[in-house]
């Protein structure tokens, strides 16, 4: 009797949450309220934005919070980048840095046509962000959307200052998605973890394990300690909120929904993430989604978000537009023979290489571990892992 | 080496997540605490408290009510998080303080409790561990929040699951001793009473030996709950687990005697079960107790106990400084009559 009580109040609420706003539409009314904000941060003029639209927000998040985090976030401080040319440029002398170490190092039988170029990396790079995508999709329990975004951003923000050739990619996405798990507090052991590797045996995963572990450390410095990642997925809600509540000309913003997630899902094999603020991102995948279904949205910037009479802002918003298109549009799937040939190349470097490369293990006093390891990296190919 | 740059003085304690020293940065002879994170032999790796830490504080602006992390670097097995050297905290104060703290005292010290809680849940984070043994005294009296080892970024994921074994027992919820997975920041709002009582009491509010004494405890003085006074009980997974004997509620007036009626509102605003009833943190800033006298003490009239209990050694450092945005008025402004005989020295 108490537990069918139990059982109907919860419906009851459940039902009236969502019809009166209770802590789900606070959340979410939240995180729209921090889209604003970082509109106006990212310079949309903040008494352009409609003031009934930030009264609303207010008084949904009388105890929840008016704090724009984005605004606060490291992710703005440090990891927005101003031009593709800059991360070109970084990932340029991440490469270049690698070079002149093995050369200097004085390692014999290492020369010039060994090294992976530039573009044959990036191959690489873009090879292993697929399969950290794949990896994250097919885990069992479902990963969060967010904690596969901070995962991609993570293996991203990694290999803008270090080369795959010092650091084997297939162990940093895994590192990279086990600390997001960790990050974005989606609790799974750390053997439930290895167990999503379904071609290892036990003792295999126990060694990806122990690899992950140790790589941990050096994956959080390259991060700069630098852990939360905002995804723009939480802004898309809020955006389609406000369609929502603020602009009957559209008829069904949930029909726009669909193509601005594969959008999103796309925007994060690219590096929209490292140019642009994630309520950007998610602007542009609904206008791009409008678009696509012969939608006009241009009276949503012009009246709803009171654009009507700043050029510069429109103007801006269509160029980030552009760009941030341009960059899904280049985005292609490496060719596989490619990749094949790189990867040769890129085990014999780390073949090499790898036992001056112990850097990351510096700091484990163990010895009889890490000797252990050594032996263990050359054993474990990359065709086991997935 | 970063960790060159500090010369380590001594060990202050053990963090849940390592050892703490308090070192001096040699460069400007700052007084720090460091606090190791060590990682050898860990199955899981970087703890979470460590993660959880970092990214909370990371995060957030400068409060002067929450303890700056100044730096983290990379050091042997681990890392260390750089934080301001504190003196004492506040279960110290409560513990070395020979008589009561004083009306003004214990007002000066909530002022400082709530303004940072407050500031950290307009920033997304709930502490979840707030304790006195968690609020560090400078050695300028302020009451600085620590020890995020446990906050969490809410609101973040609207549906996500929590767990309930969080906060110290004493200042646990009773949501949380109801195994509640999905609370709010009002978690830290019962903790915020707990404290209030004991700055009153100058002891515990609700010592409970084990959980389910801790439940007795609350249940004891607020009453067993009814579904008219906490209809969300029903859903709790605990719920039925457990049954009480009916007792009515004790009157706070009794448990924490000698306290203005201003002050037992107060208290009674956030000692309540439904979490969504408490008075958050910046409301609680306005309420008329904060307002009546004796004022909110000044933080140079706050107790600054040492580190152990030890009496003060001759103090290295400078004095703290005397400027504080929280001043009052009067106290700022110089009366002009003072400044005349310093005026003929000036050249006219």
């Amino acid at each position: 009797m108490r537990h069918q009580q139990g059982s109907a109040l919860r419906k009851y609420r459940a039902t009236s949450s969502l019809l009166l706003g209770g802590e789900q539409h606070t959340a979410r009314f939240n995180y729209f309220y921090t889209t604003l904000i970082t509109l106006i941060v990212q310079g949309f003029p903040c008494g352009k934005i409609h003031k009934a639209t930030l009264g609303l927000c207010c008084g949904f998040s009388s105890r929840k919070s008016e704090a724009a985090m984005y605004h606060n976030s490291s992710q703005r401080k440090y990891w927005i980048f101003k031009s593709e040319a800059e991360l070109e440029q970084k990932r340029c002398s991440a490469n270049e840095a690698f070079r002149k170490k093995v050369i200097e190092s004085g390692k014999a039988g290492m020369y010039e046509s060994m090294f992976l170029k530039r573009n044959e990396e990036d191959v690489l790079f873009r090879h292993y962000e697929r399969r950290l995508l794949d990896f994250c999709s097919a885990f069992k329990p479902p990963m969060p959307k967010s904690v596969v975004g901070t995962a991609i951003m993570y293996f991203r923000r990694f290999y803008l200052n270090n080369s795959v050739m010092e650091h084997h990619p297939r162990i940093i996405m895994l590192t990279c998605a086990y600390l997001a798990c960790k990050v974005d507090e989606f609790n799974v052991s750390s053997t439930q973890f290895v167990g999503n590797l379904l071609h290892e045996t036990p003792a295999g995963q126990e060694r990806v394990l122990q690899q992950i572990l140790e790589y941990e450390l050096l994956l959080i410095q390259q991060l700069s300690f630098h852990l939360v990642v905002h995804n723009p997925y939480r802004p898309l809600e809020g955006l389609l909120i406000d369609l929502k509540t603020r602009y009957p000309a559209l008829e069904n913003p949930e029909s726009l929904r669909k193509s601005a997630d594969d959008f999103l899902t796309q925007a994060v094999m690219t590096d929209a993430g490292l140019l642009c603020s994630p309520s950007q991102i998610a602007l542009t995948a609904i206008l791009n989604s409008a678009l696509r279904a012969g939608l006009s949205m241009e009276s949503y910037l012009t009246e709803c978000l009171g654009l009507k009479d700043d050029k510069d802002s429109l103007s801006k918003i269509f160029d980030l537009m552009r760009r941030t298109k341009s960059l899904l549009k280049k985005y292609e799937l490496p060719k596989a023979e490619e990749v094949n040939v790189y990867k040769q190349k890129l085990e014999r470097i780390h073949a090499e290489f790898s036992s001056s490369s112990n850097k990351r293990k510096k700091g484990y006093e163990d010895d009889g571990h890490v000797a252990k390891e050594a032996r263990l990296e050359e054993e474990w190919t990359d065709e086991d892992l997935l | 080496m970063i960790m060159e740059q500090y010369s380590i003085l001594g060990r202050i304690g053990e963090g849940a997540h390592g050892i703490v020293f308090k070192a001096k940065h040699v460069q400007t002879g700052e007084t720090v605490a460091l606090k190791k994170v060590a990682l050898r032999k860990l199955e899981d790796g970087i703890p979470n408290q460590a993660l959880r830490e970092i990214k909370a504080l990371q995060e957030i602006e400068d409060n002067q009510h929450v303890v700056k992390l100044k730096d983290v670097f990379p050091h042997g097995t681990g890392f260390v998080l750089v934080f301001n050297f504190m003196l004492s905290d506040l279960s110290e104060v409560i513990r070395n303080h020979q008589r009561h703290l004083t009306p003004a005292q214990v007002k000066g010290y909530m002022v400082m409790l709530l303004k940072g809680v407050a500031f950290l849940h307009q920033n997304n984070i709930m502490h979840r561990d707030l304790k006195p043994a968690n609020l560090l005294i400078s050695s300028s009296g302020h009451l600085k929040i620590a020890d995020f080892g446990l906050a969490r970024l809410f609101s973040h994921e609207g549906r996500r699951l929590y767990s309930h074994q969080v906060a110290t027992r004493w200042y646990r919820a009773p949501e949380l001793l109801y195994g509640a997975r999905r609370y709010d920041q009002g978690v830290d709002l019962w903790a915020v009473g707990c404290i209030f009582g004991e700055l009153l009491n100058s002891s515990p509010l609700f010592p409970g030996e084990n959980d389910i004494e801790q439940l007795c405890c609350v249940l004891r003085v607020l009453g067993t709950p009814t579904v008219d006074s906490w209809p969300e009980m029903l859903e709790l997974p605990d719920y039925n687990k457990i049954t009480f004997k009916e007792n009515p509620a004790i009157p706070l007036e009794e448990i924490v005697p000698d306290t203005p009626p201003q002050g037992i509102h107060l208290l009674y605003r956030f000692l309540v079960y439904p979490s969504s009833q408490r008075c958050s943190a910046s409301e609680a800033l306005l309420h008329p107790y904060f307002f009546s006298c004796p004022l909110p003490a000044h933080h140079s009239e706050l107790p600054i106990p040492h580190r152990g209990g030890r009496p003060p050694h001759q103090h290295p450092q400078a004095p703290p400084p005397d400027f504080s945005v929280n001043l009052s008025l009067q106290s700022s402004v110089v009366a002009p009559v003072l400044l005349k005989p310093h005026a003929l020295l000036l050249p006219s």
